[in-house]
């Protein structure tokens, strides 16, 4: 464990070397790509402030929401971005051949081998967004809610990342194509971008046993606001185990399924 | 490069050359519109995800009429669903953009070769596009009954309404052509575009308004969107189709769009006169 430590930092280091090699560049990135959510943002800015409230939420209340999940989703990329492209620049290239010839776990390296700056923007726009709502609020706090926001943050971005590895892993039979297959898992998040109450029944069902978004935005902030639906913010963290016991399980049975590529 | 093709003229007759010229443009097309349908999961895998988006959206607007009464900025809550629905499609004009194919060419030294062939550069940029419209259409044909089924999309039947906004779908369709060729220009200057393709985006996708209608939008924003193209190649069709704009008003709001198009193009072609001194061809 200490040892995987030593070395996530020594991968962070370098890919950071990397980065600043063009400063202009990695700068110029992050700030274009901070536009994409700051415009969902704008939206809710221009049409939300325009009514009382959104089926019982009001503005802070959905910014609260929009914030965490963006949070989560930021800090998802940062960490996990790099496993979207395993069945395009792993398997296809049969780069993922250097990956198991190390004595290292390979999940762990394809992990670290790439740091998803272009995450940043979506965490740093989700942070100003939940500190801004949550100011705006006047939430009471205790240590529990404390708690439970760390945990569905946690969570939230764990189970994004859960959905970047389980659709990512068929890319051991169908190669460039799993990418495609990620980002229909993966949009669906777009669902909890606003309180699931909007929606018919069965979005909040699927949301919260299927795709299980809802953890990272619309249980906590129910819960936090004292809520109805706040009593399930407690589950997103088993949630969260479960679908990462059952992604690296999926995992490893992909690998045994990899043939490599050439003769 | 216009020296390239004014040589061959010399020789061969006019009618020659007119038959040469709609062969190559039209192969280009041909190829265009193949490669777009070589990967199946890229047709299927743009619509699942557009109908998720436009999904959410509905629920998100059906919330917002739920609490502020029967109309918002003087539309009612069919009108901006109806509205909605279709921004949602037709935004991916400014999202298909080529900035990302221009700094390909850059990198790879394949500009150079791009330059030499004897058709106009940026006609064939347009053959392109206007195969990928093509594409883009057929594409999308299949959500326009899925979602007037699920969700009651409603579309005139008026056949001159069709026209008005197939001719505004055209010309915003070449207003985005253009400004995507001043904006593909400075490629010639940064290399990088990646940062250039993803600001340009965010901001198309927010000022064409196909996240809100223009009309919802408080005024300085609404001056804001006039000064830039963006809402010609969505907000401007749409509001034709479905009845925010009147016919009898469309012949004004085509000359509009005619105006951007011989501005951006002329721009464009000055732009790229300029930014051509500057190509290094990588790796000659």
């Amino acid at each position: 464990m200490g040892r995987y430590l030593k070395l996530y930092l020594w991968f962070w280091t370098q890919r950071l070397k990397v980065l600043l090699e063009y400063p202009a560049s990695t700068l110029v990135g992050v700030a274009a790509q901070v536009l994409s959510p700051a415009m969902g943002v704008l939206t809710i800015w221009v049409v939300v402030r325009q009514v009382p409230d959104l089926r019982g939420w009001s503005y802070d209340e959905v910014l609260l929401i929009y914030g965490l999940l963006t949070f989560s989703l930021g800090l998802s990329f940062i960490f996990g971005q790099n496993i979207w492209f395993l069945g395009q620049n792993y398997i296809r290239t049969g780069g993922l051949d250097h990956l198991l010839v190390r004595p290292i776990n390979p999940l762990f390296q394809l992990v670290v081998e790439y740091y998803g700056y272009g995450g940043m923007d979506a965490a740093l726009v989700g942070a100003v967004v939940t500190v801004k709502a949550i100011l705006a609020l006047g939430i009471l706090w205790s240590p529990l809610k404390v708690l439970a926001l760390l945990l569905s943050i946690l969570s939230g971005s764990a189970i994004f990342m859960a959905f970047f590895l389980i659709p990512s892993v068929s890319g051991f039979w169908i190669m460039d194509s799993a990418i495609s297959v990620t980002s229909v898992f993966y949009l669906t998040h777009q669902f909890a971008k606003y309180p699931l109450n909007i929606y018919p029944r069965a979005v909040l069902m699927m949301l919260t046993w299927l795709l299980p978004y809802a953890f990272a935005s619309y249980y906590p902030a129910s819960y936090l606001l004292g809520k109805e639906a706040g009593g399930l913010v407690w589950a997103g963290p088993f949630v969260a185990a479960a679908l990462l016991f059952l992604g690296y399980r999926f995992w490893l049975f992909g690998l045994r399924h990899y043939t490599s590529t050439g003769s | 490069m216009n020296e390239v093709i004014a040589r061959p003229r010399t020789e061969v007759s006019f009618s020659r050359s007119l038959r040469r010229n709609v062969s190559a443009y039209s192969a280009i097309a041909s190829i265009s519109l193949k490669e777009a349908f070589a990967y199946t999961s890229r047709v299927w895998v743009p619509f699942v995800i557009q109908f998720i988006s436009i999904v959410v959206f509905i629920y998100f607007w059906r919330a917002v009429y739920a609490s502020s009464g029967s109309t918002l900025g003087g539309l009612s809550l069919r009108q901006t669903l109806n509205y909605v629905i279709l921004a949602q499609i037709l935004v991916q004009l400014w999202e298909a953009g080529y900035i990302g194919l221009f700094g390909y060419l850059l990198r790879q030294g394949q500009m150079g070769l791009e330059l030499v062939r004897p058709i106009d550069f940026q006609f064939q940029f347009y053959t392109r596009q206007l195969a990928l419209l093509l594409y883009f259409i057929l594409q999308r044909a299949l959500l326009i009954p899925v979602l007037w089924l699920f969700f009651g999309l409603q579309l005139p039947s008026n056949p001159w309404v069709w026209v008005a906004f197939g001719i505004s779908v055209l010309l915003g369709h070449a207003v985005v052509f253009f400004f995507e060729w001043c904006i593909a220009c400075l490629a010639f200057y940064t290399t990088e575009v990646g940062g250039l393709y993803q600001t340009r985006t965010a901001v198309a996708r927010f000022l064409s308004g196909s996240l809100v209608p223009l009309a919802l939008m408080p005024t300085w924003l609404q001056a804001v969107t006039g000064v830039f193209p963006f809402a010609q190649a969505v907000s401007v069709p749409i509001s034709l189709l479905i009845g925010i704009t009147p016919l009898t008003e469309a012949p004004r709001v085509w000359l509009i769009q005619l105006l951007w198009v011989v501005g951006l193009g002329v721009l464009s072609r000055l732009i790229f006169r300029v930014a051509i001194r500057k190509v290094t061809v990588q790796g000659g």
